[in-house]
C-alpha cells in the first residue's frame, strides 16, 4: 500500500562533512532560508508524532542529508527494550529513509521508567551481552546497522573490568554496529575518571568509525574541590576538545562530523560558524587517514 | 558483583524516588560511587522532567511562576515517573494531580487549564492518520446508519471545563493582560474542541448540545444513541446532522464501523 506520508526519493548518504544538530527553536530558520549546511541530524523521540512537526522533518530531509540520533532506546537496559518505542523508531526510519541512525552507549529505563538521562553502564562481560544483544535487535528491526555513540560519565563502577574501548569494539566486531565517536564525552570521561584520550582513541577500531560528534561542556566543582565535567551541549566547542578532533581525524580520516548544542541554544548563526570551524579540519585531512597536515 | 538489573533498579529509585531522600547515598555507597557524583544524575533527570513538563504545560507555569511550578513538578515526578522514553507522552496524570494539589487549591481553574493543555499537546504528538473517506459511507445501507458508530482522529479530543479555561488559557499565552482582566473565571462550564489542521492545533468551542453529541460519538457510541443521549428533549435531529456533517467534511473521524 501507498504509505502517504512517506518521503519520494533517493536514501541519501551523509557526506564527510560537517552537519548540524536540529533543534526546534531552529526549524522555521531552516524551512524558510534554507541555509547551506551540508546535513542535518535530529533526535528521534522528538518526531515519533505526526502533523506539522513531521511535515517540517519531511521538508528538511527532501532538501538535506538527515541522520536519526536515538536519545531513548536504553541499549543498556537489563530489563530488555522497549518494543514499541523500537516500532516507533523503525517506522521514522522507514518514512525518512535516513543516511545514517545511532544510539548510545548507555541506559535510560529501569524499574519501567524512563530516568531522563543517558546513564553509564558498568564495564562487565553481563552488560556486554546485554548491550550486543539489544543492537542486534535494534538491527533487525530497521533492517540495517546503526552507530553506536560512546558516553560521556562523571563515574566509574568499581565493579568494571573492560575499558570502555573494548566494551564497543566488542559490540562492533559481535552485533557488526559502527561506532559514532563523541569526541567532547571522549574528552570529558577521560578528564572525569582520569584516563587517556589518546589511548581511547588509539584503541578503537578504524573501520568502525562512521560519525564524529563536538559539543560544549561544563566545568563544575564539587564541595570537595574536585572538577568534574559535565556534557552539557550548552557551548563552544572548548580548544582541547578541537585538538583531540584533529587527533581523531589523524587517525580514522574524515568522517560525517556533527556540531550538538541542546542548552541555551544559540542563534542559527553561531552554529554554522562551529560548523565552519569543524569543516576546515575536515578540509585540512587528506582522504587517506594517519596523513593529516598537523 | 551486583547484576545490572539490581543496580539499575538501585540507580532508578536515587534518581525519582522523592519520597525517601536517604536513599541517595545509600545507593552511592552500595556502589562505592561519590553521592555527590550520583546527584549530579539525579539534578539533570529532575531538570529534564521538569523542563519537559514546563513544555507541554505553558499556560500552568505561567500562571503559579517559576518557582511553584518546579515545586509541583517535582512532587509529581516523585508519584508519576515517567513510563516511557517518549517525553511527548509525560504528564497525562498532571491535571488530576494539579486539582488535588493543596497549595493550588485557590486556583479553581487552574486543573482545567491543565486539562486542556494536555488536550493540545496530545493533538500537537498524536500521530497521523488518514480520515475517513465519505464515498465509503455513501455505500451504506441507510438502515444500518443509526448504528454506525467512529473512531475518532487521535489528535481529536472533547472537553467539558467548570470554567473558562480556553479563554485562560488564551490570555496567559498571548499575554494578554485586558483580556485577563476582563475574565470571569465563573463564567462556565464550557465545552471545547480540540483538533490539529495544517496550521497547528485549534482550539474551539462546541455549544452544550454539540459538545455532549461529539463527546458521545468521540466515545464509540452509536449514532443512535449519541443521538439519544444529548438531544434529551426537543432537539431537532437535524441540528446534530449538522453537526455530524461538519465532523466528517472536517475529517475528525478515520473509521467507521457498525
Amino acid at each position: 500500500m501507498l504509505d502517504p506520508f512517506r518521503i519520494e526519493g533517493q536514501a541519501s548518504s551523509i557526506p564527510a562533512a560537517a552537519g548540524i544538530g536540529l533543534r526546534f527553536p531552529h526549524h522555521e530558520h531552516v524551512l524558510h532560508a534554507r541555509p547551506s549546511v551540508a546535513w542535518f541530524e535530529v533526535h528521534a523521540e522528538n518526531y515519533f508524532g505526526g502533523g506539522p512537526v513531521r511535515r517540517t522533518l519531511e521538508a528538511v530531509r527532501r532538501d538535506y542529508p538527515l541522520s536519526l540520533h536515538g536519545v531513548g532506546l536504553s541499549l543498556g537496559s537489563a530489563e530488555g527494550l522497549d518494543s514499541a518505542h523500537l516500532q516507533r523508531l523503525a517506522e521514522l526510519a522507514r518514512a525518512m529513509e535516513p543516511g545514517l541512525i545511532s544510539e548510545h552507549l548507555s541506559w535510560s529505563v529501569a524499574g519501567g521508567h524512563y530516568l531522563a538521562d543517558l546513564l553509564p553502564l558498568p564495564m562487565t562481560e553481563e552488560a556486554l551481552e546485554i548491550v550486543c544483544r539489544h543492537v542486534q535487535q535494534t538491527q533487525e528491526a530497521l533492517q540495517r546497522p546503526i552507530l553506536l555513540e560512546n558516553p560521556s560519565s562523571y563515574l566509574q563502577f568499581r565493579h568494571s573490568s573492560i575499558p570502555e574501548w573494548e566494551f564497543l569494539d566488542n559490540v562492533a566486531r559481535r552485533s557488526g554496529c559502527g561506532i559514532l565517536c563523541d569526541i567532547n564525552n571522549v574528552f570529558v570521561s577521560a578528564s572525569n575518571q582520569g584516563w587517556d584520550p589518546l589511548k581511547f582513541l588509539d584503541s578503537l577500531p578504524a573501520a568502525a568509525i562512521g560519525e564524529f560528534h563536538l559539543a560544549g561542556h561544563a566545568e563544575v566543582r564539587l564541595e570537595n574541590g574536585r572538577l568534574v565535567r559535565i556534557d552539557d551541549h550548552g557551548s563552544r566547542v572548548a580548544p582541547a576538545v578541537w585538538s583531540l578532533y584533529q587527533q581523531a581525524l589523524q587517525r580514522f580520516g574524515p568522517k560525517p562530523t556533527l556540531i550538538e548544542w541542546d542548552t541555551d541554544i544559540p542563534a542559527f548563526e553561531v552554529l554554522l560558524d562551529e560548523s565552519a570551524h569543524a569543516a576546515d579540519y575536515l578540509h585540512a585531512c587528506p582522504v587517506s587517514p594517519h596523513a593529516c597536515a598537523a | 558483583m551486583p547484576a545490572l538489573l539490581e543496580l539499575q533498579r538501585a540507580f532508578g529509585a536515587a534518581l525519582l524516588d522523592s519520597a525517601r531522600p536517604q536513599i541517595l547515598s545509600e545507593v552511592a555507597h552500595e556502589f562505592g560511587i561519590e553521592p555527590s557524583l550520583l546527584a549530579i544524575y539525579r539534578n539533570t533527570a529532575l531538570r529534564t522532567l521538569t523542563a519537559a513538563l514546563g513544555l507541554s504545560f505553558p499556560a500552568v507555569r505561567q500562571l503559579v511562576g517559576e518557582d511553584f511550578f518546579e515545586s509541583a513538578a517535582r512532587e509529581f515526578i516523585g508519584m508519576h515517573a515517567p513510563a516511557r522514553a517518549y517525553l511527548n507522552d509525560y504528564g497525562q496524570e498532571f491535571p488530576r494531580f494539579l486539582a488535588q494539589f493543596p497549595p493550588a487549591a485557590s486556583l479553581s481553574y487552574l486543573a482545567d487549564v491543565a486539562r486542556l493543555e494536555w488536550a493540545v499537546n496530545r493533538a500537537l504528538h498524536a500521530p497521523d492518520a488518514s480520515p475517513l473517506a465519505l464515498s465509503s459511507l455513501a455505500a451504506l445501507d441507510s438502515a444500518l446508519m443509526p448504528l454506525v458508530s467512529f473512531v475518532p482522529h487521535p489528535a481529536v479530543s472533547v472537553l467539558r471545563l467548570e470554567t473558562p479555561a480556553d479563554a485562560i488559557w488564551r490570555a496567559v499565552l498571548d499575554q494578554d493582560d485586558a483580556a485577563m482582566a476582563a475574565l470571569d473565571v465563573t463564567a462556565g462550564p464550557v465545552w471545547l474542541l480540540i483538533e490539529r489542521n495544517a496550521d497547528g492545533v485549534q482550539v474551539r468551542r462546541l455549544t452544550a448540545l454539540s459538545g455532549r453529541f461529539t463527546e458521545r460519538l468521540c466515545a464509540g457510541d452509536p449514532l443512535q444513541r449519541a443521538l439519544e443521549d444529548s438531544a434529551a428533549e426537543a432537539v431537532p435531529v437535524e441540528a446534530l446532522d449538522a453537526v455530524l456533517a461538519e465532523h466528517l467534511a472536517s475529517g475528525r473521524f478515520t473509521r467507521w464501523r457498525t
